[in-house]
């Protein structure tokens, strides 16, 4: 009970902390907000790559899928933010699938391209049908109705605030559900070695598979969130450079762990957001000097800082 | 702990007040990339503001004016959107000014209709933004403004067929749809249409099938930078202008990147709004003051577009202040003298009317540079693809 206690222990005080925040920040929800959205992504990142240990470039790939689902949705079918959220989950899941597959029936530097390939296939699809998905200009014309029918998104951003945050803890908690069930512990399994849990008769491909899927429909669910809060989907929800910067953030805290992809996130925007408002032309010098550091001091991320500290301590203590 | 807040709040409020009652300053907001691939935009943006205010103050009418930039990296609408949203409710800024990318200014569109703040457009060049509110103002151009009339001067020139190449994204496409459909209209034949992918480095395939169509021209468009390095080359190594097919395009030899296409672009013929040789006063006035600010700068459209977005906010922020419909109320139909040459902000479009001029690529016999000498001048163009 006291360990159960103790794990959820970070989460709750990084719920505090946005609570915090939205006070004490009450002008820059709509900044606060995509640092939400951004947590859904490097969250469904970290249980593709950090539990079942698939390296991936391409998970902008289901985000994108969820993004233009979640828009076309609410411009051609119904206008109600949580059918579109679900019906972004399940193109991002259906994409998902589908594509692992193929995909994750390779290893190593090869699936690394394929998901590549899979984004770049997806970008170059919408990028040439205008009709439907308006080409590069963007998708626009998304106009959400109220959430559940009773708050509608706002100029200041407070709706928008509080629904990511719903999401985002909803995706947390079922994460942290999953990584405890059977098949997370088989996941972990499968990422330390895939030999043993073959012998040992597990379905590696498959666990894969779901694991894959899951991901994508998490991805989908924030791209979901970009498109309705945001009013506006362009072909950069499928770009590289995104894929890039959840891995980067799920780096930077530490993977494998809930509540460092959160935190990676958190920072790495947080650091973002304030040098290239203080220096607009050169911020991304400081970006390069935080991912080095991170990367050379505490290569398991901004999670590993209390055990090195505690080294640290440790080590004086016994000299 | 609450009392010492609220008397942390009343300080600062009384502190805040006397300056907000005697200092009535206008906060400009300009959204652009600074960072990355495309800082040149950003750049450009600022030293032409910049300019414009060593020339003119930081007055206008009675109120002080402001500006704050805000980098959004590249084409990424949620960027432009949180960086708008902070800039209007954070900042209290009465006006939005910047966007080189279509999804970006169209992001923002939902916000400025809430919140009546006029927005002026630099780049940003896809017809359709000003449609999704009244509160957009364009100083730049649009890519039917300037494609449809080089397609007409290319007929009256006697030219009856044209092969189009165009870079295969949404500009390049819309470039393409305006040249076919005006030159088409005049009774010439497009006897071919090529689409080229994005990364393109190498054009010979294309330009081999140009040749071998054998037209009278071939219009082309392309995102700035290597692409056109590799396209001009290309067509000159090929011998087409000897095969007597002539080259027209828009902005692919605009002033930044134009010493570096060497002699390669000599010859080469565009229409467009801007050119750094523009023979004025104006224009003479903002390029020494440009480069006596920045002796590195060059002046092109993106700083042309930035300077008579400053100076359409100043005349906004002198004639109306803080009140944003009455501001746009100001701007429709306002006439001024730009670098470019004689503008108008059209009541209907709210897009500047502009001269469009036909240029050729020379070497200056002064200096020794490449310039766009102006050749023609097809005049007042308005925004042609507003119904498109």
């Amino acid at each position: 009970m006291n360990t159960t206690m103790k794990s959820w222990l970070p989460p709750l005080a990084l719920l505090a902390l946005a609570v915090v925040l939205y006070f004490a920040l009450p002008y820059n929800l709509a900044f606060l907000t995509r640092i939400l959205i951004m947590a859904v992504l490097v969250l469904s990142l970290d249980l593709v790559l950090g539990f079942a240990g698939i390296a991936t470039l391409g998970q902008a790939a289901f985000y994108g899928a969820g993004a233009y689902a979640a828009g076309l949705f609410a411009i051609h079918v119904w206008a109600d933010p949580v059918a579109g959220l679900l019906v972004a989950g399940l193109a991002g899941a259906a994409l998902a699938f589908v594509s692992g597959l193929i995909v994750l029936r390779t290893h190593g530097l090869t699936l690394i391209m394929l998901t590549i390939a899979v984004a770049s296939i997806c970008h170059e699809i919408a990028n040439k049908a205008r009709d439907v998905t308006g080409g590069a200009d963007g998708l626009r014309g998304i106009r959400m109705e109220p959430v559940l029918g009773l708050w509608q998104f706002d100029f200041i951003g407070k709706t928008g605030f509080w629904y990511a945050l719903t999401v985002l803890a909803v995706v947390f908690v079922l994460l942290t559900l999953i990584a405890r069930s059977p098949f997370g512990l088989s996941l972990r399994g499968i990422h330390e070695s895939p030999e043993r849990m073959t012998a040992i008769g597990v379905s590696v491909y498959w666990r894969r598979v779901t694991a894959y899927t899951l991901g994508g429909g998490i991805a989908g669910l924030a791209g979901a969130l970009s498109a309705q809060v945001t009013q506006l989907v362009s072909l950069e929800s499928f770009s590289f450079t995104l894929s890039a910067e959840a891995l980067i953030m799920l780096i930077l805290g530490g993977t494998g762990r809930l509540y460092g992809a959160v935190l990676g996130t958190l920072v790495f925007m947080w650091v973002h957001h304030w040098a290239a408002a203080n220096d607009p032309f050169n911020w991304l010098f400081v970006i390069g000097g935080l991912v080095l550091a991170v990367v050379f001091f505490l290569p398991r991320g901004i999670i590993a800082i209390p055990t090195a500290l505690k080294r640290l301590g440790g080590r004086h203590a016994g000299t | 702990m609450k009392r010492a807040f609220h008397a942390a709040v009343l300080a600062a409020l009384t502190l805040g007040l006397p300056g907000a009652a005697l200092a009535d300053t206008i906060k400009v907001g300009v959204v652009a990339p600074y960072s990355g691939p495309f800082a040149i935009y950003g750049k450009q943006f600022q030293e032409a503001i910049e300019t414009y205010v060593a020339q003119h103050g930081t007055t206008a009418g009675e109120h002080e004016i402001e500006f704050i930039y805000k980098d959004v990296g590249g084409p990424n609408p949620d960027q432009a959107r949180s960086l708008a949203q902070e800039l209007l409710i954070r900042d209290q800024v009465d006006y939005l000014a910047g966007f080189t990318f279509t999804p970006n200014a169209l992001a923002i569109a939902p916000l400025i209709e809430q919140s009546q703040t006029p927005t002026v457009i630099f780049n940003a060049a896809t017809s359709s933004i000003n449609r999704e509110s009244d509160f957009y103002l364009r100083t730049s151009y649009t890519l039917w403004q300037v494609s449809a009339p080089l397609a007409e001067w290319a007929y009256d020139q006697g030219m009856r067929s044209v092969a189009i190449t165009v870079t295969d994204y949404g500009p390049g496409i819309d470039a393409e749809n305006a040249f076919k459909a005006a030159f088409e209209a005049k009774g010439g034949e497009v006897v071919d249409t090529i689409r080229m992918p994005l990364s393109t480095t190498d054009f010979t395939p294309f330009i081999q099938r140009v040749r071998d169509a054998a037209p009278d021209a071939v219009f082309t468009f392309l995102p700035g930078g290597p692409p056109t390095f590799t396209y001009t080359k290309t067509f000159n190594e090929n011998g087409l202008a000897e095969a007597g097919i002539t080259f027209l395009g828009t902005a692919e030899t605009e002033e930044v990147n134009l010493q570096g296409l060497g002699d390669a672009a000599i010859g080469l013929t565009t229409a467009y709004h801007y050119s750094g040789a523009h023979e004025s006063e104006a224009n003479d006035a903002f390029k020494a003051k440009l480069t006596e600010l920045f002796p590195d700068a060059v002046a092109n459209w993106a700083s042309v577009g930035a300077y008579d977005g400053t100076h359409l906010i100043y005349q906004m922020v002198a004639a109306a202040g803080s009140d944003g419909p009455a501001a746009v109320e100001a701007a429709l139909g306002l006439e001024w003298e730009s670098p470019r040459g004689p503008v108008t902000m059209d009541p209907e479009t709210r897009t500047v009317v502009q001269n469009v001029y036909i240029r050729e690529v020379e070497r200056d016999a002064e200096t020794g540079l490449l310039i766009n000498a102006e050749k023609g001048v097809i005049a007042t163009v308005g925004d042609l693809g507003w119904d498109k």
